[in-house]
């Protein structure tokens, strides 16, 4: 069967999805996440500059060891039961998103990262993209030898990463096709 | 289970940047995305997201004294796969206008009315046949403010998570006979004439079941196909 066309989120996507502890992915079902906890902030604009409100921001990653919370991943069986590995914010007036997690480790044959996508009126496809931490050998970051410091985060405090996503313009955030 | 996701045929997608929709050629990127071949991180997603956001039910055209105003409807849709199978204890999210072609949100300004009994919002769990139903009004077409004529036909949003990330989906449904499907710049963003008919819900003629309502048939078909056993 052909998958379903895509279509964009739309202005009126309801406030009450997108709930105050939905970027918290330190604790899931009473238990605490292992690992150090970080915070990954950034700004969102489009092509003038200007910080789109209420954007949804939804991010999948691997737990502190690596280990995706999936059962397509061989060591799922060993995932942190405290982990859940997504998460999801909007953007406040100044394109502002935050979540609370923890630094993942590095999946088999990957750097460590954390997989984002934007959604937002106008965007009639989700866009996809990845946050590293670091440079370093990865099939994901190999594709994007010329800009591939746009996709790292920067360390602006010890536990505070900031990754700012440009929808359009100067310092374009790379997106993926996939 | 191992999930295989390909390459999508482009003319089944909308065009990231539509003429007269003024907000697509300011956020989409400039630069070709860059095509990736998925890895577990992009083949693994997710599950039970049902335990980490509230459930709100499917049941959103209210009862009695505080019945919605509008055509009582029930939608039944099946979210299955590229194989055909069902997509089973998955959560969608559905949200729509009222009547009137009013959304209860802070960005929809006062060109209609809202109704007190209908907030639009529903959040469900689909069953192991892949299977939901939706009790709810049928939504009014509503103007964009673009200043040219576009009107949005009437029409039902859903956000669908799936079994692994690149199975995240966003669309709309609208409906069978409306004549603002023609012009619509969203729904004719889709190339393909068969890819867009998909997006429109059937019309099951009504049974005189119990409720009166107006019955509509939908699928949706998320991205992923099972791995099978590798060729030889
Ligand atoms: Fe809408």
């Amino acid at each position: 069967m052909i998958p379903t066309g895509e279509a964009t989120l739309g202005p009126f996507f309801p406030p009450r999805y997108v709930d105050a502890a939905a970027n918290d992915l330190t604790q899931f079902e009473g238990r605490k996440a292992q690992g150090e906890v970080i915070e990954i902030s950034g700004r969102v604009a489009q092509e003038d500059g200007a910080p789109l409100e209420n954007l949804v921001v939804e991010i999948w990653q691997a737990d502190a060891q690596g280990i995706f919370r999936h059962p397509a991943d061989p060591r799922h069986a060993q995932a942190d039961p405290g982990f859940f590995g997504w998460g999801r914010a909007a953007t406040d007036k100044d394109g502002r998103y935050v979540f609370r997690t923890i630094r993942p480790g590095a999946p088999a044959g990957r750097q460590p990262h954390v997989n984002f996508m934007v959604m937002f009126s106008g965007l009639l496809r989700i866009l996809k993209t990845t946050m590293f931490f670091e440079d370093g050998p990865d099939p994901v970051l190999s594709l994007v030898s010329n800009r591939r410091n746009l996709l790292i985060g920067k360390k602006a405090e010890p536990t505070l990463v900031t990754f700012d996503i440009r929808l359009r313009g100067e310092n374009e955030t790379p997106f993926f096709d996939d | 289970m191992a999930t295989i996701i390909r390459p999508r045929d482009e003319r089944t997608q909308p065009a990231r940047i539509v003429p007269g929709y003024p907000q697509t050629p300011l956020r989409n990127p400039r630069e070709p995305l860059v095509r990736r071949e998925p890895t577990l991180s992009e083949l693994t997603g997710p599950l039970e997201v049902a335990g980490r956001v509230k459930l709100l039910g499917g049941d959103i055209a209210g009862h009695g004294a505080a019945q919605a105003i509008g055509q009582l409807m029930h939608l039944r849709v099946r979210v299955l796969d590229e194989d055909g199978a069902p997509v089973g204890g998955t959560v969608v999210e559905i949200w729509q206008a009222n009547a009137a072609g009013r959304y209860i949100h802070p960005n929809d300004d006062d060109h209609a009315p809202p109704d007190p009994n209908f907030y639009g919002a529903a959040r469900l769990v689909t069953d192991e046949s892949g299977a939901f139903e939706l009790r709810t009004v049928k939504p009014g077409a509503y103007p964009v403010p673009t200043g040219d004529g576009w009107w949005r036909p009437p029409h039902i949003h859903f956000s669908v998570f799936g079994k692994v990330w690149l199975s995240r989906l966003v669309t709309q449904m609208y409906f069978p006979g409306e004549p603002l499907n023609a012009q619509d710049r969203i729904l004719n963003a889709v190339p393909d004439a068969a890819a867009r008919e998909r997006l429109v819900a059937r019309y099951v003629p009504p049974t005189g079941n119990p409720h009166n309502a107006l019955v509509f048939e939908h699928q949706i078909v998320l991205r992923g196909k099972a791995a099978t056993a590798e060729q030889p």
